[in-house]
């Protein structure tokens, strides 16, 4: 275990600003409560509070699985994959949300995109290509991905046409079950 | 072994009876010490007149061994190659990672990557705006056209029809219409088809 270089920190900080605006600044600064860290542990990135990861060097590197919140992972070409366990990290922050209604959230949280007859509301003014976060309309996090369309072309678009990509759901937690934490 | 003995005493007694008595008297009294060995008196006698004989000998051969001068002290200036960008490294810099684990220099980072995810983020809604705007103005046009198109369509669809009401009210030619009908009916009378 051990700090992110500069350019491991660059990469991430750079990913987690595809989906979450300037609120994001408050995970470095935690204001009031303590202090959080990012830590590598083999190719993952974790988010831990100080205390834990000081404590955490007692144990040896083969030894300590998991630590904190796993954000994701570095690939072998140096990008950074985010998990959906990041989720609970990126949601408060997120830019742009879309909201799927009750019929909606079953295909996603099996791994469909999200479709415009899904859709319950969404956020004004995304462009292209940006990560968003998908809620549930009671605002509980399903999971995120990245907008087919901007806000303007999805509105012509028809009811069967896909809104957003998925790239990470929480049913990956019951489907991605056995590799989810190892590999 | 008779024979032998006595050569050996003859020789040495030849030897020694062909110096001149002189020569050997100076000998040992001059220029070579009384305790040098007999071989190293050889070699000095050959080395007297010929020590620059020896040296032409060895230059001649070119068995003299030639010294090998290791790069650095032969000063050359080195090969104008190319040095990947990644293999050179600046002299004097410490090895190893440079970790970034304070507040100050994360928030620094994180700034950066901000402002040029907003600037990448802003160009791109500009660009979508820019683009809408374009088609808007393209759906304008050609909503525009087709209402041209369909006044002229109706235009002639009027005029057309205005003709044809300006034949019917016509007197004159009510007139015709009326005397000729009785005569079409008179010929679809006549007219009969037939079949087998």
């Amino acid at each position: 275990m051990r700090q992110l270089t500069e350019q491991e920190t660059k990469t991430l900080f750079e990913k987690l600003a595809t989906y979450c605006g300037k609120g994001i600044q408050g995970l470095i600064t935690a204001g009031g409560s303590e202090r959080h860290v990012f830590r590598v542990q083999g190719s993952r990135v974790y988010y831990v509070r100080e205390s834990l990861a000081n404590l955490a060097t007692s144990v040896k590197r083969d030894a300590l699985l998991s630590l904190g919140t796993c954000l994701g992972k570095f690939t072998k070409t140096g990008k950074f994959r985010v998990h959906i366990t990041a989720l609970p990290i990126i949601a408060p922050h997120a830019r742009y949300k879309v909201w799927v209604k009750s019929n909606g959230e079953m295909p996603f949280l099996y791994g469909g995109n999200v479709l415009k007859a899904h859709v319950g509301r969404w956020s004004e003014d995304c462009p292209e290509h940006q990560g968003v976060v998908v809620l549930s309309m009671n605002d509980t996090p399903l999971g995120f991905g990245v907008s087919a369309r901007s806000t303007a072309e999805a509105r012509k678009l028809d009811p069967t046409g896909i809104v957003t990509f998925r790239q990470a759901d929480i049913g990956e937690y019951l489907r991605e079950e056995d590799t989810l934490f190892t590999t | 072994m008779a024979p032998t003995k006595p050569t050996k005493g003859k020789f040495s007694k030849g030897k020694s009876s062909s110096l001149p008595k002189g020569a050997s008297k100076s000998k040992s009294s001059g220029s070579a010490p009384s305790g040098i060995s007999k071989r190293k008196a050889k070699s000095l006698a050959l080395a007297k007149p010929g020590g620059a004989q020896k040296t032409r000998s060895k230059t001649v051969d070119g068995k003299k061994k030639k010294r090998v001068y290791t790069e650095k002290e032969l000063d050359i200036p080195k090969l104008n190659g190319i040095i990947p960008a990644g293999i050179a490294k600046p002299k004097g810099q410490k090895k190893g990672k440079k970790f970034v684990d304070d507040p100050a220099s994360m928030m620094a980072i994180m700034s950066v990557v901000n402002a040029e995810k907003e600037g990448h983020i802003e160009s791109k809604i500009m660009r979508a705006r820019q683009l809408e705007e374009i088609r808007e103005a393209k759906r304008k046009e050609a909503e525009a056209r087709s209402e041209v198109k369909k006044a002229k369509f109706e235009e002639t669809k009027n005029s057309l029809k205005k003709k044809r009401k300006s034949r019917h009210s016509d007197p004159a030619r009510i007139e015709d219409l009326e005397n000729e009908a009785p005569e079409k009916t008179a010929k679809a009378k006549k007219k009969r088809v037939s079949f087998g």
